[in-house]
């Protein structure tokens, strides 16, 4: 599994997108680049929630998601490492396992404060 | 029932020392309180009649707590289970939760059941706490094991508690493997799992002791749920 | 397109109902709409069953066909609609144009899910199927962490509090306890579940900042409407309820990628439409149901759909303005939070609520001078909303 986060760039009017889509959210272009983002990378975290009542085979108590706006516009949301953050503050954004379903293992982003 | 005092010497389990649990008092998401206290072997009768209906309902295992739980307080009501609580939670008198369980030694105990009216008033969560609470704070255990019949009811204990399996002691019930509650997740976790108001003002104490009140289903939803009539058959 | 009128409804308590199975509930309540329209022996041309879950939860498809065949209504063209939570206002949307066109006559739509039958923890990550599969549902996201996630930024945006959340909660089970199908018969009290210090056993947090008294309950049930020409309504003796407007909308589907997450797009075009298509505005409202799969929605839905300024919705509920006896009630039948929510039952379940309403026929829950009812459904996060507006003509 890949260490990066791919997202795409409109080859017509430069707009960044994830997830992917197959026309571009601004001009509906058809043509982009894919970018790997590099991780680790710095984010400002938009919003957050820390769940209880979790999908099942999640077998922990409590599971803290958000989403984070990066510096070249891209936002995603993540799984953070703590329940113990504030929406605007900076966080460092990894990829790890983030959850396993029939056996696949599925990995994505993950968040601490940075 | 003639009961041979000499005989019952030779047959009755030794105790030990018990002290009681505190009643207190939890004010519900109805705005109304729910008294949860101790109660005694007199008040077992009054307690199964309450019990004696679920023994025909299937569905989330009802039949099967409600069965040992029966025999769990008949049992101790005749001085052959040793070292048992039971605890109770009524509101205006009527019964709506109860908790059983025993210590197995002086610093194990074995949590038994947890039966409740099933109306998302979270009498099982007030309760359920109340007797880990009883078993590690007041009778000084050391741990406490927990299994439950009910599948999302073992989910939850497991979750909510991050309780620490213990293969290796079969619990009483039988059924999955063994988990415990030890004092170290017990204090980390029973500020937010644990409320209520000591003591009981005297008038509601009053209420809940002169009778232990069947909780019958028209009891219940106009009682305690607010409705002013019966739903009508539809 | 000519005038379609609702001449039969139908529901059954929503809550835990063991021992129906699915197609039991729906076949039941379809037959309800039937008599309660008094159709007799007249065909019914068309068949729409809204639903989100059976293929997954009870590993059953073709529900309108097994629908049509329960109730032996062929030839009827029958369709299975499936719009997440917004399924019950699709089939309705279907239905109109059906009959709308000339299409077809008589159309029946009946809504259910059966939900309570697994156990809590797969429900939610059925619920969770139908957030963006890459971006969101491999975090482990459900739609209260969506909710929780929106709510803390509207809450922020618009000063909405806690206790505003709880007294949408407190309302709508007040109201719950006079409607008799509701799945929640329980009052409550902003000191059980907020003020008192014992509120955070009774009423914990589930997605922060929601608590539990924040979300709506997992519920089984069924409801359903019979559409037809407006013009039969004289001829089977009922009030002439008419589909004045419909509109519908769709936003993106992942949250991350709408330039406001507070901004419920949808909901305010999809409202627009069927305004414009009632030829109304939001004052001439005289009821409303909203889709309060969370209380924040109740408030976010009730500025978005027009009734109240964005930022005002709270202040409304404070001044008591959205209780039955308000200038513009919302969620009479105790909403999705007491009546329940069955997802695919919702959409109908809500237009059922204004049609009692707008006749007269809301028993203990009933809204005075009620001509014009305005119903939401909000499917996904808000990505696909469709509004309905309906009004006594006779």
């Amino acid at each position: 599994m890949s260490d990066k986060l791919t997202v795409y760039k409109c080859k017509k009017c430069g707009r960044v997108m994830y997830p992917r889509h197959d026309r571009c959210l601004k001009c509906k272009g058809r043509e982009f680049d894919e970018i790997e983002m590099p991780l680790p990378a710095t984010g400002k975290l938009l919003t957050y929630s820390q769940l209880f009542a979790l999908p099942w085979r999640y077998d922990v108590r409590f599971l803290t998601l958000g989403v984070v706006e990066f510096q070249n516009g891209v936002r995603a949301m993540g799984q953070l490492k703590t329940p113990d953050v504030k929406v605007g503050m900076k966080v460092k954004a990894t990829w790890g396992l983030v959850r396993e379903i029939r056996g696949e293992k599925l990995y994505g982003l993950k968040f601490e404060p940075a | 029932m003639f009961v041979d005092m000499e005989l019952e010497g030779i047959m009755r389990p030794p105790e030990l020392p018990m002290p009681p649990y505190p009643p207190k008092v939890v004010t519900m998401a109805t705005g109304q309180q729910m008294v949860i206290r101790q109660v005694r072997r007199e008040d077992v009768p009054a307690i199964l009649d309450a019990i004696r209906p679920t023994l025909d309902i299937e569905r989330d295992f009802y039949d099967v707590v409600g069965a040992r739980l029966y025999a769990e307080l008949l049992s101790w009501q005749k001085y052959r289970a040793a070292n048992h609580y039971c605890i109770i939670g009524q509101i205006e008198g009527i019964l709506v939760g109860i908790v059983n369980g025993r210590m197995y030694t002086r610093d194990v105990g074995m949590s038994l059941h947890t039966m409740t009216i099933e109306r998302g008033l979270r009498v099982g969560g007030h309760l359920f706490s109340a007797k880990m609470e009883y078993q590690i704070e007041y009778l000084d255990q050391k741990e406490v094991l927990i299994v439950a019949e009910s599948p999302i009811g073992m989910r939850r204990f497991v979750i909510d508690f991050e309780l620490e399996p213990r293969p290796d002691i079969p619990h009483e019930l039988g059924g999955v493997p063994s988990t415990a509650l030890t004092r170290e997740l017990w204090f980390k976790h029973r500020d937010r799992l644990v409320v209520g108001d000591r003591p009981v003002p005297k008038k509601l104490m009053e209420v809940a002791e002169r009778e232990i009140i069947t909780p019958t289903e028209k009891l219940i939803n106009e009682k305690i749920m607010g409705e002013k009539r019966m739903r009508s058959l539809l | 397109m000519r005038k379609v009128a609702i001449l039969g409804v139908g529901m059954i308590p929503f809550g835990r109902r063991d021992e129906d199975t699915l197609m039991d509930m729906l076949a039941v309540t379809g037959l309800k709409a039937m008599d309660d329209a008094g159709i007799g022996d007249r065909p019914i041309d068309g068949v729409y069953v809204a639903n989100m879950g059976a293929p997954i939860l009870e590993n059953k498809t073709g529900l309108a066909s097994a629908l049509v065949d329960r109730l032996c209504l062929f030839p009827a063209a029958a369709e299975t609609i499936e719009n997440g939570p917004a399924s019950g206002a699709s089939a309705i949307k279907n239905a109109f144009f059906a009959v709308a066109s000339g299409y077809c006559d008589l159309v029946l739509v009946v809504a259910g899910e059966k939900m309570r039958d697994t156990i809590i923890w797969k429900a939610t990550d059925f619920v969770a199927t139908m957030t963006h599969p890459l971006a969101e549902y491999i975090y482990g996201v459900t739609l209260p962490s969506m909710a929780g996630m929106f709510a803390r930024l509207y809450m922020e945006k618009y000063g909405v509090t806690e206790e505003h959340l709880a007294k949408v909660a407190v309302k709508n089970h007040n109201n719950g306890l006079l409607n008799p199908y509701a799945h929640i018969h329980m009052r409550i009290t902003l000191e059980g579940i907020l003020h008192h210090p014992h509120a955070i056993v009774n009423n914990p947090v589930i997605a922060s900042p929601l608590r539990f008294y924040d979300a709506c309950p997992v519920s089984d049930g069924a409801a359903a409407v019979l559409l037809g020409p407006a013009e039969m309504a004289k001829e089977l003796n009922k009030p002439e309820i008419v589909i004045a407007g419909i509109g519908q909308a769709t936003d993106t589907l992942a949250l991350q990628d709408r330039d406001d997450p507070t901004d419920l797009k949808a909901v305010t075009i999809a409202s627009q439409k069927a305004f414009a298509m009632a030829k109304l505005k939001p004052k001439d409202i005289n009821v409303a149901q909203v889709h309060d799969a969370f209380t924040i929605l109740e408030i976010a839905e009730s500025e978005h759909a027009g009734f109240f300024k964005k930022g005002e919705g709270a202040k409304a509920l404070d001044e008591g303005r959205t209780e039955i006896g308000g200038d513009i009630p919302i969620n009479p039948d105790g909403g999705l939070k007491a009546r329940g929510h069955p997802v695919g039952a919702t959409g109908v379940a809500n237009v059922v609520a204004i049609t009692w309403q707008l006749r007269g026929e809301a028993g203990d829950f009933q809204v005075k001078k009620a001509e014009n009812g305005f119903a939401l459904n909000f499917g996904g996060f808000g990505n696909n909303v469709i509004a309905a507006i309906l009004r006594r003509e006779a």
